[in-house]
C-alpha cells in the first residue's frame, strides 16, 4: 500500500500518461495486426527515434523555417525549439509510410522484406546522427530518444490525451471506410471506395499516433503495446466491439501495474510494462488452447 | 435485344507495359449471362478488373452506362483476423453507397437481410465469417455483392476449391439469381463445362485470342485447341454440354 501511495505521489502524470498510451496502442495496434504488418509498428518506432536522432543534428533551423515561411524575424521561441524532434520524428514516419504504401505495388520484394530494410536502416542512421551530435553524450541522448514512462509530466500527458481523442475521433467516424478496407480492399475499391486513398490515410493516421507515442513511452514500450492487446483482444473477442474493448482494457491496466511491479522491485519501466503485458497473453493464450 | 451496357472498342488490357490481350471488342447488353474461361495466367481477372474500373485499359475505349457493379472476389484473397459476422460482412456492400458520414440505418438493415435470405444463409447472420465453410462464405460475399443492389454481378472463380455439393448448389444460385433477379451476371472461371452449361454467352480467353459470342458459336473444337493449346471434344448429352480431353478419348 505503501508503495502505490508513493508511486501515485511522485508519479502521477507517468500512471495516467501509460494507461492513455496503452489505449492508444491498444487502437492503432487492432488497424496494424489486421493487416498482418505488425513488422510496421517496430519500423515506425525506430524511424521515429530516426527523426528525433536527426533533430539533434542541428542541420535544419526549425525555428529559422518556419519565421522565413511567414516572413518574420527570427526570435528565440523555446516552443518551436522543442518541437523539433517530436517534428522531425513525425516527418521520418511520415516518409516511411507513405513509401510504404506504395510497394505493394511491386512484385520484386516482399513487404517484410521491405520492412526489415526500413528497420536496419533507420537504426543504423540513427547511431550515425547520434555521433555526429554536437549536442551530448551518446549515452545521454539515446536515454533522451528511447523514452520513458516515468518522465511522463503534464505536457506529454495532455499531448497523449489529445492523440487518443483523435484516435478515437477518426476509428469512430470511419469505422465503416476502416472496416471494409481492411477486410477486402479489392472488393471496396470495387465496389466504389477508394481503398489505396483510405489505407494510404489510415497508414498515415497510425503513422502518427505511433511516432508521437514512442517519443513519450520508448520504442519497446510502443511497439508491444501495439501487438499484446490487440492480440488477446483477437485471441479472446468473438465480435468486432469486443476485439477493441478487451485491447482497450488490457491496454489500460497493465502499464500502471507494470510500474507497480517497476517501482517495487526495481526494474525498468518499459520493459517490466512488455514483460506484464505478454505474462498475461501467454497465461491467456494457455488457456484458451487447453478450452479449445 | 437488351439495352447495351457495357461497350468495349480496339481495347487493351494488361499491367504497366505488359499487354496480355488487344483488340478486345465487345458489347455486354442488360440482363446477360456471361462466362469468361481461359487458362490460368490468361488475363480473365486482369478482364474483369478493366470492366470495373479498377484497372485503365492500355489501349482502346471503355463506354459504360451509369452502372452499379456488385463484385465477388476470389475467396481465399479475404482472409480477415478480426471476428466480422456474416451480417457485418454482408452490410459492407452497404457502406460504399453511403456518404462520407451516412451510417446503416433501417433500409440498409431491411437490405441486408433481404439479401442473407436470398442466398439462404439468414440462419448464419450471428455467426463468425471465419467460421464458415467455403460454400456458405462465397454466399456471404455474393450477398454482400448483391447489397449493393447492383446491375451487374461479378463473381472470379466462385467454385474454386469446393466440395462437389457446395460446388453445384452455388452454380444453381447464380443461375437462379440471373434468372429471377433478372441480373446481369459475368462468372469467370476455369472450369469451362461449368460456365458452359449455366450461362448464355461465353468468352474465351487466351493471350492475344480472344473470342466471345453466343455459346454454340463459341464453343468449338476450333476454338478450344486455340485456348488452350490442346484436342477437345464437346458433345451434348441431355441438353448438357461436356467437354472431354480428345487425349484421354484416345487412350481408352
Amino acid at each position: 500500500m505503501n508503495t502505490i501511495s508513493q508511486l501515485i505521489e511522485l508519479f502521477p502524470y507517468a500512471i495516467m500518461g501509460s494507461v492513455l498510451a496503452g489505449i492508444i496502442c491498444g487502437f492503432l495496434g487492432i488497424f496494424v495486426t489486421s493487416q498482418r504488418v505488425v513488422f510496421l509498428g517496430a519500423v515506425l518506432t525506430q524511424v521515429s527515434i530516426a527523426g528525433v536522432a536527426f533533430s539533434f543534428l542541428h542541420l535544419i533551423n526549425f525555428e529559422k523555417l518556419i519565421y522565413s515561411l511567414f516572413g518574420t524575424t527570427v526570435t528565440e521561441n523555446s516552443f518551436l525549439h522543442h518541437s523539433e524532434p517530436a517534428f522531425f520524428s513525425l516527418l521520418f514516419a511520415v516518409l516511411t509510410v507513405l513509401v510504404f504504401s506504395q510497394t505493394y505495388k511491386q512484385k520484386f520484394l516482399t513487404q517484410d522484406g521491405i520492412l526489415g530494410t526500413i528497420f536496419v536502416l533507420a537504426i543504423a542512421i540513427r547511431i550515425m546522427f547520434i555521433q555526429k551530435s554536437p549536442v551530448a553524450e551518446v549515452s545521454e541522448i539515446e536515454t533522451i530518444l528511447k523514452g520513458d514512462i516515468l518522465f511522463i509530466g503534464a505536457k506529454e500527458f495532455y499531448t497523449l490525451l489529445i492523440i487518443l481523442f483523435f484516435t478515437v475521433i477518426v476509428f469512430t467516424i470511419f469505422s465503416k471506410q476502416l472496416s471494409f478496407v481492411t477486410f477486402d480492399a479489392e472488393s471496396a475499391s470495387a465496389h466504389g471506395l477508394n481503398s489505396q486513398l483510405w489505407l494510404l490515410f489510415f497508414y498515415l493516421f497510425v503513422g502518427v499516433g505511433i511516432s508521437l507515442t514512442t517519443r513519450f513511452v520508448g520504442d519497446v514500450f510502443a511497439f508491444a503495446y501495439l501487438i499484446i492487446p490487440s492480440s488477446i483482444g483477437i485471441l479472446l473477442g468473438r465480435r468486432l466491439w469486443q476485439v477493441f474493448v478487451i485491447a482497450i482494457i488490457v491496454g489500460a491496466i497493465i502499464p500502471p501495474i507494470s510500474l507497480y511491479l517497476a517501482f517495487r522491485f526495481d526494474f525498468s519501466s518499459g520493459p517490466m510494462a512488455v514483460a506484464t503485458a505478454f505474462t498475461l497473453f501467454l497465461l491467456i493464450y494457455g488457456v484458451k488452447k487447453i478450452s479449445t | 435485344m437488351n439495352k447495351e451496357i457495357v461497350k468495349l472498342k480496339d481495347v487493351s488490357i494488361g499491367y504497366g507495359k505488359n499487354v496480355i490481350i488487344s483488340g478486345i471488342n465487345l458489347t455486354i447488353y442488360d440482363n446477360d449471362f456471361i462466362g469468361i474461361v481461359g487458362p490460368n495466367g490468361a488475363g480473365k481477372t486482369t478482364l474483369l478488373k478493366t470492366l470495373l474500373g479498377s484497372l485503365k485499359p492500355l489501349a482502346g475505349k471503355i463506354e459504360k452506362a451509369s452502372l452499379r457493379f456488385g463484385y465477388v472476389p476470389q475467396r481465399d484473397i479475404v482472409q480477415p483476423l478480426l471476428p466480422y459476422t456474416v451480417y457485418d460482412v454482408v452490410m459492407m456492400g452497404r457502406f460504399s453507397l453511403m456518404k462520407l458520414f451516412q451510417y446503416p440505418g433501417k433500409t440498409d438493415k431491411e437490405i441486408v437481410e433481404e439479401c442473407l435470405k436470398s442466398v439462404g444463409i439468414y440462419f448464419l447472420r450471428h455467426n463468425n465469417y471465419n467460421s464458415l465453410s467455403g460454400g456458405q462464405r462465397q454466399r456471404t460475399l455474393i450477398a454482400r455483392a448483391l447489397a449493393v443492389k447492383p446491375q451487374i454481378l461479378i463473381l472470379d472463380e466462385p467454385t474454386n476449391g469446393m466440395d462437389t455439393p457446395s460446388h453445384y448448389s452455388l452454380l444453381d444460385l447464380i443461375k437462379e439469381l440471373h434468372d429471377n433477379q433478372k441480373l446481369t451476371v459475368i462468372i469467370v472461371s476455369h472450369l469451362l463445362s461449368d460456365v458452359a452449361n449455366i450461362t448464355k454467352k461465353l468468352i474465351l480467353l487466351e493471350r492475344n485470342f480472344f473470342q466471345a459470342g453466343d455459346i454454340e458459336d463459341v464453343l468449338s473444337e476450333e476454338n478450344l485447341r486455340k485456348t488452350y493449346s490442346s484436342n477437345f471434344l464437346v458433345t451434348k448429352v441431355d441438353e448438357e454440354y461436356v467437354i472431354t480431353s480428345k487425349h484421354k478419348e484416345q487412350q481408352t
